[in-house]
């Protein structure tokens, strides 16, 4: 029951987090994938299917960066539209935590 | 798992797709194979994080199921967006079924069997006396009766219960909704007033 709800936070807030990561500088899939496992213990493979959608729906976008090992690296990039769902959702996100803090709070 | 045997299985998995989407989902993943090894890490544990190939696929598949179906809604998408969704939640529909079939047909025995009481109990009832049962004519039509309210009971019974499987299907399907859906598409539901 524990696991099932973890696993629905996480879900929930894992696009937050990438819009996060991607505010403070553009970022490739792999370091992205790293930084997630590591913070939130997502699984990397998770990421994917998350950035294609995020790339369908105009929130990033990508160019290709020579990478010095090996290919060129895929770089996303937040767009306008993704700026403004990241300012809503953040806004979204602190007022909820806010609240179920408080709500937490108060049965102590 | 191997890169190779990871690779292998997710173009399994993507199979049916367009080539070019199959090409691209497939080169997002090697890079990141390619990025792992760059970084020390074996190709087992690079594998190991991604998670299960399969379970990649369907997600991805499902994906590009509702995406199409957004973007055509036509019956084709509708299909496709369906299959991608059913081919989610396959593994617990191979194991839920035969039990939800045999629960089904027991509970459909146990009906029949009721109401054939029933239909007995009344035979009983009505042709009993004149049978010369053992007894005398009054304990037929007390039998009769009996069978009859007996069977009543019992149908009333298997009702109650069947409306209770039917709820707890209808929870579990919920639940299993409920965790699928934040995977496979957590914003549109919420994004087309913002989009």
């Amino acid at each position: 029951m524990v696991e099932a709800v973890q696993v629905q936070l996480k879900k929930g807030v894992l696009e937050l987090c990438v819009l996060a990561l991607l505010s403070r500088g553009d970022s490739y899939a792999y370091e992205i994938a790293s930084r997630l496992a590591a913070g939130i213990d997502m699984g990397e493979g998770t990421i994917y299917p998350l950035m294609r959608r995020m790339q369908d729906e105009k929130l990033v976008e990508t160019y290709l960066v020579e990478s010095p090992a090996g290919p060129s690296r895929k770089y996303y990039r937040l767009t306008d539209a993704g700026k403004a769902s990241f300012a809503t959702q953040k806004n979204a996100w602190r007022a909820f935590a806010g609240a179920v803090n408080d709500i937490l709070g108060e049965q102590q | 798992m191997t890169r190779e045997a990871f690779i292998a299985r997710l173009r399994e998995g993507l199979r049916g797709l367009p080539p070019q989407t199959i090409a691209d989902i497939v080169s997002d993943y090697e890079a990141h194979f390619t990025e792992g090894l760059a970084a020390g890490r074996t190709e087992a544990d690079v594998g190991a994080a991604l998670g299960d190939p399969d379970r990649l696929a369907r997600e991805l598949r499902a994906e590009v199921g509702l995406k199409r179906w957004e973007e055509e809604r036509n019956p084709s998408a509708a299909a496709s967006a369906v299959f991608a969704v059913l081919g989610l939640g396959a593994i617990d529909l191979l194991i839920l079924l035969p039990i939800l079939i045999t629960v089904v047909s027991t509970l459909f025995g146990f009906f029949i069997a009721t109401v054939a009481i029933f239909f007995a109990g009344g035979v009983v009832f009505a042709a009993g006396p004149f049978a010369h049962p053992p007894g005398g004519p009054a304990t037929a039509i007390l039998a009769g009766i009996g069978l009859m309210a007996g069977s009543v009971s019992g149908f009333a019974i298997l009702t109650l219960l069947t409306i209770g499987l039917v709820n707890v299907l209808v929870w579990y399907g919920r639940l299993h909704y409920r965790l699928l859906k934040p995977a496979i598409e957590p914003q549109p539901i919420a994004a087309p007033g913002r989009a």
